[in-house]
């Protein structure tokens, strides 16, 4: 495949697992259990999975947060088992499942951080950090001097989404990062982020538990039961073909939620 | 104002600034050991327990001891370095002192500062890995300020500990506010020891809400509070820095060149070293006082020459110093120790100051009469219906064993007092028979009667004015102090001590000095 037009040799994939497994006692039990996944440039990849299903150890092993048990993942192109982890993990912007802002710097020093990290003039970081706010909605002459404490929820994980692309990154691992938001925010957010990464050509992994979200926002969606990938493919497929009985299992709620809604739309007009 | 407090406060301004230098010293060593530490061990949590055991044990060392502990320590590595690198460095006064304290400071600093770190929520410190801070920055930005208020609270306690530990500086040497308190219980003057405890909890509870305000000005983002507590503890810090050198340059005994004139822990020897400086001031040579030296440091702080000028008695050289006992001719003692000061310790004695500070056995007026007790002799049948009390060293002292063993006395009991309060002690019936000194005034404030010894157990104790290596030569110095030889009388000085140690029209030794020497001029004028 050439999208972005790039040749299929060298940049088809922009992240790469090769047998990767994880195991945290030893071996007794896999939290991941041979991972193989390419994900292509630009593409918007979502890994979905119920709760302990390995999204989260999956994600945490691709900025090297995690070392992998076994297996060998790449980056760009390099082993990142043999790169500068401080370097590799401020080309990746990282949302938290947790959000994890820092409780004790501001939301304007908060979103700078990885800027500031980089070297970045102070002038270039306030615009960005002005940008940056407005882009998640966040009127900065309000938000930019708040603590995080002074935030609802919701508030706080468009922080967290700001402070992941604040450096630049072309590749950006959100875990669950609309988890907290409201029906309408979360729709919002959701297509304002969809544009951003298309526009910016950026490369997503991202976390959820919610098929429907899933079926939305992804390119290709990636199927996790019990730390393995059961299924890779576009939405579309997945729907046509779920291919394993789990997928089938997982796609038969919100396929019901449709037929019900369907019903009830129908109805609706009926009485009208 | 009265006089007595008039006196207190000017000694303010040297005692305090004196203090907070220590404190100060003291804490940003236990800062800058023991944040380090703490960093290391929470990152290592095999190194935790062993340390964190390690520094509680310290704290669990009495802290009086632990301070005395220092000088013998500081002396070995003095002794060390100045064989190795040709130069030593004083094993009295601020080193001892500061190093104790430091100690002392590091449990609450590591303890609270390992807690503060390892408090830090995993998730945060996972956040700043992943945004790619490397450990440093990690620690720096996001560890240490999160920890940062368990951190403080930690320092506070340190600082209040330490503000209160530094009172027991002065027995090795180092002025604090502790001088206070130290002269006040020995002469009896209960307003210098409020004056000292008070003025130390002040101290204590001033920095403790400075570094408070401090910390709650950061974490809430309040300039102009950080400045002004910032500006406190600066004008304190500095204050105690700088303060020290120009108080005493003020009074022109600052530098090496000052003759430093050593007293102990007694009323007898702060007149004494009053009136070695009354007599240096007269003489024009400039004089430094160094007080409160724990008995046994004075010869080796003469030694040393960080004392220049010092009485110490024949009979505690012999049996202390030189381990000798039995019965002996008070000349004879005289020119041994007198050798044995100039050959083994290089110290020169000017000769007798005239009156002998003898340990005897002394009890009440009354008592004594009613049992007919007039030596130690007549006391041994009634011994074991009589209780005994003695300052902190007598029963370790050679010379008690020596009388038991003379004598055969055996006592129902035997209880340790401060020397202050042991005369009161008798005086009251709390004890039978005190072990007094001969000279101290309060024997006749109190009517007691000193029992002879007629085996000549306890050894002769005639005071001696001694001299530093560094000034036994210099010649202003030997004709200044030269007449004060031979002139004192046991008379005078128990009438000097009496004008002291007595509750009512108290005089300072400073008073009680000028008299002395008044008596001195005018030999009529003592009686
Ligand atoms: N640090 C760790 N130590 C031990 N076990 C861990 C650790 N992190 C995760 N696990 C285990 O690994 C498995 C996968 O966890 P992971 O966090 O990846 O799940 P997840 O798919 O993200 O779930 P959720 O949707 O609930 O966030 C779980 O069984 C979890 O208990
Ligand atoms: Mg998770």
């Amino acid at each position: 495949m050439t999208r972005m037009g790039r040749p299929v040799t060298e940049s088809s994939t922009m992240i790469s697992a090769r047998a990767v497994s994880k195991s945290f006692d030893g071996g007794r039990t896999q939290s991941v259990l041979d991972l193989d996944l390419d994900v292509r440039p630009g593409e918007f990849l979502v890994l979905l999975g119920e709760s302990g299903s390995g999204k989260t150890t999956t994600l945490k092993m691709l900025n090297g947060l995690i070392p992998p048990s076994s297996g060998a993942i790449v980056v760009d192109g390099e082993d990142i088992s043999r790169v500068d982890q401080v370097r590799l993990r401020r080309r990746i912007g990282y949302v938290f499942q947790g959000i994890g802002l820092f409780p004790h710097l501001s939301v304007a020093e908060n979103v700078a951080l990885v800027p500031t990290l980089l070297g970045w003039p102070a002038e270039e970081r306030e615009q960005r950090v002005d940008e940056l706010l407005r882009l998640v909605h966040l009127d900065p002459e309000v938000y930019r001097d708040r603590a995080p404490s002074e935030l609802s929820g919701g508030q706080r994980q468009r922080v967290g989404i700001a402070r992941a692309l604040a450096g630049r990154p072309r590749i950006v691992l959100m875990d669950e990062p609309f988890g907290a938001l409201d029906p309408i925010t979360r729709d919002h957010l959701q297509i304002e982020y969809q544009k951003i990464h298309r526009d910016l050509g950026l490369t997503t992994v991202m976390v959820t538990h919610d098929i429907t979200e899933s079926l939305l926002l992804a390119d290709r969606i990636a199927v996790m039961n019990g730390g393995r990938l059961v299924r890779l493919g576009e939405p579309a497929e997945l729907i046509a073909e779920p291919g394993d009985p789990y997928v089938a299992q997982l796609l038969e709620t919100p396929r019901r939620q449709a037929e019900r809604l369907g019903d009830l739309l129908d109805a609706g007009k009926g009485a009208r | 104002m009265n006089a007595n407090l008039a006196r207190q406060l000017e000694l303010l301004p040297l005692n305090l600034s004196h203090h907070v230098k220590l404190t100060v010293i003291a804490l940003a060593i236990g800062v800058v050991a023991g944040i380090p530490l703490a960093i290391l061990i929470a990152r290592k949590p095999a190194l935790r327990s062993p340390v964190l055991t390690t520094i509680g044990v310290i704290q669990t060392i009495p802290s009086l001891a632990l301070l005395a502990l220092m000088v013998p320590l500081l002396a070995v590595v003095s002794d060390l370095s100045s064989r190795l690198i040709g130069s030593g460095f004083s094993s009295f006064g601020l080193y001892p002192a500061v190093l104790a304290l430091s100690l002392y400071s590091l449990l609450p600093i590591v303890r609270n500062a390992v807690t503060g770190i390892l408090g830090v929520d995993p998730t945060l410190t996972e956040a700043a890995r992943g945004l790619g801070m490397t450990d440093r920055q990690t620690l720096l930005r996001v560890e240490l300020p999160l920890a940062a208020p368990v951190i403080v609270a930690g320092l506070r306690t340190a600082t209040v500990w330490v503000v209160g530990t530094a009172t027991l500086a002065t027995p090795v040497g180092q002025r604090s506010l502790g001088n206070y308190i130290f002269s006040g219980l020995q002469t009896r003057n209960w307003l210098a020891v409020l004056f000292g405890c008070v003025a130390a909890a002040s101290l204590a509870v001033t920095l403790d809400l400075l570094i408070g305000s401090l910390q709650r000005a950061v974490a809430e983002r309040r300039r102009r509070l950080a400045i002004a507590s910032i500006a406190g503890l600066a004008l304190l810090f500095g204050g105690g820095l700088v303060a020290p050198s120009l108080v005493s340059a003020s009074r022109g005994t600052s530098g090496k060149d000052a003759v430093a004139i050593g007293s102990k822990t007694f009323t007898e020897q702060y007149i004494l070293a009053s009136l070695f400086q009354q007599t240096f001031a007269d003489a024009g040579i400039p004089a430094r006082r160094v007080e409160n030296l724990g008995s046994n440091f004075g010869l080796d702080a003469l030694a040393s020459g960080e004392i220049d000028i010092f009485v110490d008695y024949t009979g505690t050289i012999w049996a202390n110093a030189m381990g000798r006992s039995g019965p002996a001719d008070r000349d004879a003692v005289l020119a041994e120790v007198t050798d044995w000061l100039a050959s083994e310790r290089g110290i020169r004695s000017l000769g007798r100051l005239g009156f002998e500070n003898a340990y005897a056995l002394a009890m009440r007026r009354d008592q004594a009469e009613a049992l007919g007790i007039r030596s130690i002799a007549d006391l041994v049948p009634h011994a074991r219906d009589l209780a005994i009390g003695g300052d902190y060293e007598f029963f370790e002292r050679p010379e008690w064993e020596a009388i038991r063993r003379s004598y055969g006395l055996d006592f129902a009991r035997e209880d340790t007092f401060d020397s202050t309060l042991m005369y009161q002690a008798a005086a009251s019936g709390q004890v039978d028979v005190i072990s007094a000194f001969t000279t101290d005034g309060r024997i006749d404030t109190f009517d007691l009667v000193l029992l002879d010894d007629p085996l000549g157990a306890i050894p002769p104790y005639d005071a001696l004015l001694l001299l530093s290596p560094r000034v036994s030569g210099r010649s202003d110095v030997i004709s200044a102090l030269s007449p004060l030889v031979g002139s004192i009388s046991n008379d005078r000085m128990r009438a000097a001590n009496g004008l002291v140690d007595r509750d009512t029209d108290k005089k300072p030794p400073s008073a009680a000095a000028s008299a002395l020497r008044s008596w001195i001029v005018d030999p009529e004028g003592a009686d």
